[in-house]
């Protein structure tokens, strides 16, 4: 958060509009642009010259996008000059879809992303998690290969569970649930832009507190939840917004993949829907583990090892907190 | 149905006041006393009002629910006295009654399932919250997970019925016959695992081994029954394949409720043994269910009703003793009738019910799913007769283990039982014992 308050902020001005101008420009050269202002403006934000891990994470940042959008440039580049307008190939469309792949960390070239996320402070990997994934899929859902990219989403519905299962690092795992979320967001832009609206704002809305609250709560690594004496309803918080995550029933988390199963089925991919659904199951497994000092109200704890957590934005994180609990209810104030 | 679930909800913030915690089971009773004299009498739904509506089934497990939520609240008077987080205690049982409620009286296939893993849960923080040893963390994660495995595929399934059908009401599920081995699977085996039948039983003694009584209550004494109910309803539209089908369930669960009962005769833990019990009864539950006949069907009702108000009391027994020795173990817990000889009557009374003594309405039950399975074929009767016959046996060899003998030598202090404890015991016991007074609602809701 501090970074709001320095020189710095003026870049996220310019992230924001970067994205909005790639978006909403109708020429791909002019989505490069907007992709391109993106990433030099993201840069600053990551890098903190007092603190090295930041460093690298922005020069690894810097390098996986370059080369993702030369690879962009160029493919927009041979369609401008081989094929007429309105037409795409095969290669072109793969080589485009990747490219916007690696933009946001997807499977095949994920490998940057857990990397970078390590030397993120919360709010960086917040953005990173959600506002950095808006350019690419929207881009990428103007020229899908539906072949490539539904195996693409099976990739990244298991490598984003099963990597997720042995890290300790908070910012790894968020890292791997993204990854994993991502391949319901392709799934669902690939239906339809609305249902990715839908599902992209609710993911954001959970990833946004789970951020905040490590973020306050300064918490980098699983085992500092069993270190730290959090408050009672602080830990109950926690507990409630993973199992929001995980897309546990009552809570709000449910609804987004409600309805992108719902819509899944009604367009008969009864496989996908099962592979999307167990590999949830993993999700929901380290969630839970994370929230393990959360769900036992006591545990052993070191006498010796006291940090009380001061929490400023105690009513802040119970009010997102009353969201993800009767979110379900209060969406139908929302949505009809 | 709408007043209800608004009492409920309404209650909430009567559970986080300070020293409310008898006011909560008052209100609960109230409430318990308003759903009794709703007069539901009708085979079909009374009472529609915004998608909840219920028949005799459902207001039957709905009642349960509640007065199971009751007793849940008298039992854990210990936290009350020594205020281990029990606002959050109270909101817990609120929360998870408000899911079961809704669970058993929507009338849309979707909700149910909402409902139906929301109940999941409050008693998951139940257990790994009030329970007692680091392992029930391990407990928690086998509920979940196995729960969770089996019921996601119930959610497609759940979707592909709306889309084959456009419909997901439950009343109008008569009207269909779905003959697909997929969905059939995915239906049917998230409520078996819920129930639990023979081999996906394993969740069941370790979350009850782990759980404080409450959790041990809702889990034996609701939870079981939502397996059940769901299977109740769910068995009509797929008519034709469970006609395939169905006897592969019923073969499991004869032979395994013999295993299981035979393994209750090696437990020596008390509530592993009664969570082992309840595993032999249900699976008479689940074949009687399968077998799809009336008698089966009624009989694997009351006996739902009868094993929720039974098991509900012997986990509320073993805690008694558990708060006194702080131990669960047979070779602690023996001679108790040196101590408490009122309490010995409770326990003879409850393991008399366990083992289908007369008036009980676990006799009904199983008197009905004999009938139901003979008609079906009479090699039945052999694994019938050894579970009717063991079960006996296993409720007996609890009974005196516990009660006669020499009492444990190590016992530094002991006290005797206080009225609430009684009082709590009674309340399991009649209604188990004086509902077969009026059988015939439970044995007309078809």
């Amino acid at each position: 958060m501090y970074n709001l308050f320095n020189s710095n902020k003026i870049f996220f001005f310019i992230l924001f509009f970067s994205t909005l101008i790639s978006i909403s420009s109708n020429s791909w050269f002019g989505c490069w642009i907007g992709l391109e202002i993106n990433l030099l403006s993201f840069i600053p934000l990551i890098s903190n010259s007092n603190n090295l891990f930041s460093t690298e994470a922005s020069l690894k940042y810097f390098l996986t996008q370059s080369i993702a959008s030369l690879n962009f440039l160029f493919t927009i580049l041979i369609k401008l000059t081989l094929m007429k307008n309105f037409e795409m190939n095969n290669f072109l469309t793969i080589m485009m879809n990747s490219s916007m792949l690696m933009k946001m960390g997807s499977v095949p070239f994920h490998f940057w992303f857990p990397n970078i996320i390590e030397g993120l402070s919360w709010l960086n990997s917040f953005i990173l998690m959600t506002w950095q994934k808006i350019t690419p899929l929207i881009l990428m859902s103007y020229c899908m290969n539906n072949y490539f990219i539904n195996i693409i989403i099976i990739l990244n519905i298991i490598i984003g569970a099963i990597g997720g299962l042995n890290q300790t690092s908070l910012r790894k795992l968020m890292a791997f649930s993204s990854i994993n979320n991502l391949g319901w967001m392709i799934m669902s832009i690939s239906i339809s832009e609305t249902l990715w609206i839908f599902y992209f704002s609710m993911y954001s809305f959970m990833i946004s507190i789970l951020c905040f609250f490590f973020y306050i709560l300064n918490m980098y690594f699983i085992n500092q939840l069993f270190i730290n004496n959090m408050n009672f309803l602080v830990k109950i918080n926690i507990l409630i917004n993973f199992l929001s995550l995980g897309g546990l029933p009552p809570f709000i988390g449910f609804f987004p993949k409600w309805i992108i199963i719902n819509f899944l089925i009604n367009n008969n991919m009864y496989l996908m829907t099962f592979i999307f659904v167990m590999m949830s199951l993993i999700m929901l497994f380290f969630y839970i583990r994370i929230s393990y000092s959360a769900i036992m109200f006591n545990y052993m704890k070191n006498k010796w090892f006291k940090i009380y957590i001061k929490n400023k934005y105690f009513l802040f994180i119970n009010f997102f907190s009353f969201f993800s609990i009767t979110g379900m209810i209060l969406s139908t104030l929302f949505f009809y | 149905m709408m007043k209800f679930l608004m009492m409920m909800i309404f209650m909430i913030p009567l559970c986080f006041m300070k020293n409310m915690f008898w006011m909560v089971q008052m209100m609960l009773m109230l409430m318990m006393f308003m759903f009794m004299n709703l007069g539901v009498k009708l085979n079909l739904f009374c009472n529609l009002s915004y998608m909840m509506s219920c028949d005799i089934m459902s207001y039957g497990l709905i009642l349960l629910s509640i007065w199971i939520s009751i007793l849940m609240i008298m039992a854990s008077e210990n936290l009350y006295k020594m205020d281990y987080y029990v606002n959050f205690f109270l909101f817990n049982v609120i929360f998870l009654l408000i899911m079961l409620y809704l669970t058993f009286s929507t009338l849309n296939m979707f909700m149910f399932y909402l409902f139906f893993e929301g109940s999941l849960i409050p008693t998951l923080l139940l257990i790994i919250g009030w329970g007692y040893q680091p392992e029930r963390i391990q407990a928690g994660m086998y509920l979940l997970f196995y729960t969770l495995f089996v019921s996601l595929p119930l959610l497609i399934g759940i979707f592909y019925m709306n889309n084959e059908m456009n419909c997901m009401i439950i009343y109008f599920l008569k009207f269909f016959n779905l003959n697909n081995y997929l969905l059939y699977i995915s239906m049917i085996l998230a409520f078996l695992v819920k129930m639990p039948m023979y081999f996906v039983h394993l969740w069941l003694p370790k979350a009850h081994v782990e759980a404080p009584v409450s959790g041990s209550m809702i889990l034996a004494g609701i939870m079981l029954k939502l397996g059940g109910y769901g299977l109740l309803r769910l068995m009509i539209f797929l008519q034709e394949i469970n006609m395939k089908l169905n006897y592969i369930w019923i073969v499991i669960s004869l032979v395994g409720g013999f295993y299981i009962s035979l393994k209750c005769f090696c437990q020596i833990d008390i509530k592993s043994l009664i969570a082992y019990s309840s595993v032999a009864h249900m699976s008479i539950v689940i074949s009687g269910i399968m077998i799809m006949n009336y008698w089966g069907f009624i009989g694997s009702y009351i006996l739902m009703i009868g094993h929720g108000l039974c098991s509900s009391g012997m986990f509320c027994l073993a805690n008694i003793s558990y708060e006194r020795l702080h131990s669960r173990s047979l070779y602690i817990n023996k001679g108790m009738m040196n101590f408490m000889p009122s309490m010995s009557l409770w326990w003879f009374l409850l393991m008399s019910s366990n083992m289908a003594a007369p008036p009980s309405l676990n006799l009904m039950g199983e008197i009905s799913l004999i009938n139901s399975l003979m008609s079906w074929s009479w090699i039945s009767m052999l694994m019938l007769m050894l579970i009717s016959f063991f079960s006996a046996g296993y409720s007996l060899y609890l009974y005196s283990f516990i009660q006669h003998g020499n009492y444990y030598s190590g016992i530094y202090s002991y006290y005797t039982g206080v009225s609430r404890e009684y009082l709590m015991l009674m309340l399991h016991w009649l209604p188990l014992n004086i509902l077969v007074l009026k059988i015939d609602y439970s044995m007309i809701w078809f």
